[in-house]
């Protein structure tokens, strides 16, 4: 008698400590998971639930000793309730039961499962009672032969395995080299998007369209609007330049990019003279302005000239 | 009014020189799944994020050597945000053991009439095309899977076809240029 009294307090007092292991694993897991949420890592995750396996495995362990004795045995039954604090329960829980009353006896004293555990226990014994000692057997050898599968296929490395890995990858390729220097051109340099126009000597007619980009340099003529689009104070309103005029035949053989700009300048009557110019973009690495056919560029002229459209 | 002196120089000063850091590979279309599946749990914890972007190449042609280009992309998902302009550089050569594509890069946002102001440079757009895919994010670095699309009608993104059955996978940094000091992140393509 007084063995086993003894073993039993043993086991309570090992079983405590063990659980409170748990409970200190399990606390500073929720703080951490509450309060460093954005530093945490899946494997240190990882690592706080196996800390809590292996010492819910502990616990099986101790208890499935032959040593303890079956706690079934034992019953509990509270002597005494009382609605009111109880300093030294309060101090012993941690402030987590500070009073033993009628409302904490049903859940901290319960043998019993939960009712709806109860409920889901019973349908489960029914099913299995309906479906006949036969089928429970077959059913029960199909999942040993399954679990034996794979933990043999677990236990044992084997080297066949590598090499079918390896095969199986071989036979689904995941990516085209051929692919991939498609995309990175065109990404890259426009390989396979460029718009495809026919090469041929006259620039474009509508504006906005892309030069070609095969064969050597191409003529742009751009209009510059805005500011020096200025009315002209004899003339008549200044003509937007238009791309495509015959004019550019004799551009082209300059085989320059230019610009169109209307440069105003004042002579000596305070007249205000226009200047149709070419800016070229080559000419000694600064804008240089050019002659073009019959359009003088004098500035500082005291003519007139009149606006023409190249 | 005096049309004002132009010159032609060079803008110096008040900017960080920043360089792009970039790596790309592709993966087939049945890879894809997988590889977002990776991307999901490699990257920054986040919702993923789908893109759809209309990008157009812009060049300036001068007479000496190598045309200008600048390239204009604007979202087709979020039509209101603004225009992003960038100028990226050569490619630097240097240290053979670096895998990463390394250049000068300059971003700039701007209003919705870039288009008609490059044209009103001189610039002429020479392609275009449709990018959408998924967006990454691992720290600095920016992980994106796209598929392109080639704009048989110039100006109209709602008729696209795809370029190739394949998805264009990229890893890129932007980060300020310290000599002897790569960005360059790890992202394993498949």
């Amino acid at each position: 008698m007084q063995r086993e009294e003894k073993q039993l307090e043993a086991s309570v007092e090992s079983l405590i400590s063990r659980v409170a292991h748990v409970k200190n694993a399990l606390h500073s897991f929720i703080y951490k998971l509450e309060n460093e949420y954005e530093r945490l890592t899946w494997p240190s995750v990882l690592d706080n639930f196996a800390l809590l396996s292996g010492q819910l495995n502990t616990i099986n362990k101790l208890l499935k000793n032959e040593k303890t004795p079956s706690f079934r045995n034992q019953v509990i039954i509270p002597l005494l309730l009382s609605p009111d604090r109880d300093e030294d329960l309060a101090k012993l829980t941690e402030q987590r039961v500070p009073v033993f009353s009628h409302e904490i006896v049903p859940d901290y004293l319960r043998t019993k499962p939960d009712p709806e555990v109860e409920e889901q226990e019973k349908q489960l014994s029914a099913e299995a009672a309906r479906i006949g000692p036969e089928v429970a057997q077959k059913q029960i050898q199909t999942l040993n032969k399954l679990c034996s599968n794979l933990l043999e296929k677990l236990n044992n490395p084997r080297d066949d395995r590598d090499a079918e890995s390896a095969a199986m990858r071989q036979n689904k390729p995941s990516f085209n080299p051929a692919d991939t220097n498609a995309l990175v051109g065109a990404v890259a340099f426009g390989k396979g998007l460029s718009k495809c126009r026919p090469p041929g000597p006259v620039a474009p007619g509508h504006p906005g369209q892309g030069p070609m980009m095969s064969g050597g340099p191409t003529l742009q003529q751009v209009t510059i609007g805005g500011g020096s689009n200025q009315q002209a104070a004899m003339g008549g309103p200044v003509p937007p330049q238009q791309q495509g005029q015959p004019g550019t035949d004799e551009l082209e053989e300059q085989n320059q990019t230019s610009c169109l700009v209307y440069l105003e300048e004042r002579d000596k009557c305070g007249f205000r003279l226009f200047h149709e110019t070419h800016i070229n973009h080559a000419s000694e690495g600064a804008l240089g302005v050019g002659k073009k056919g019959g359009a003088v560029c004098l500035p500082g002229a005291h003519s007139f000239h009149s606006l023409r459209k190249l | 009014m005096e049309a004002p002196p132009v010159t032609v120089m060079p803008v110096t000063g008040g900017t960080i020189n920043m360089m792009e850091y970039l790596l790309q590979g592709s993966v087939l279309d049945q890879a894809l799944e997988s590889l977002l599946h990776r991307l999901r749990g490699l990257c920054d914890n986040m919702e993923p994020e789908t893109f759809t972007d209309h990008e157009l190449v812009y060049l300036l042609k001068g007479q000496q050597g190598n045309p200008f280009i600048l390239r204009a992309r604007r979202s087709l998902s979020h039509p209101t945000s603004p225009w992003h302009l960038r100028y990226l550089g050569q490619p630097e050569v240097g240290d053979k053991s670096r895998h990463s594509l390394v250049r000068n890069c300059v971003d700039v946002a701007a209003s919705h009439s870039l288009p008609e102001f490059l044209n009103e440079m001189g610039f002429r757009m020479d392609h275009e095309f449709v990018a959408n895919g998924h967006i990454f994010r691992k720290g600095a670095m920016k992980i994106v899977v796209t598929k392109l699309s080639r704009i048989l009608v110039p100006g109209n993104t709602e008729n696209t076809e795809r370029l190739s059955l394949s998805y264009l996978g990229g890893a890129e940094c932007v980060g300020s240029c310290r000599p002897g000091h790569c960005v360059g992140g790890h992202a394993q393509l498949c």
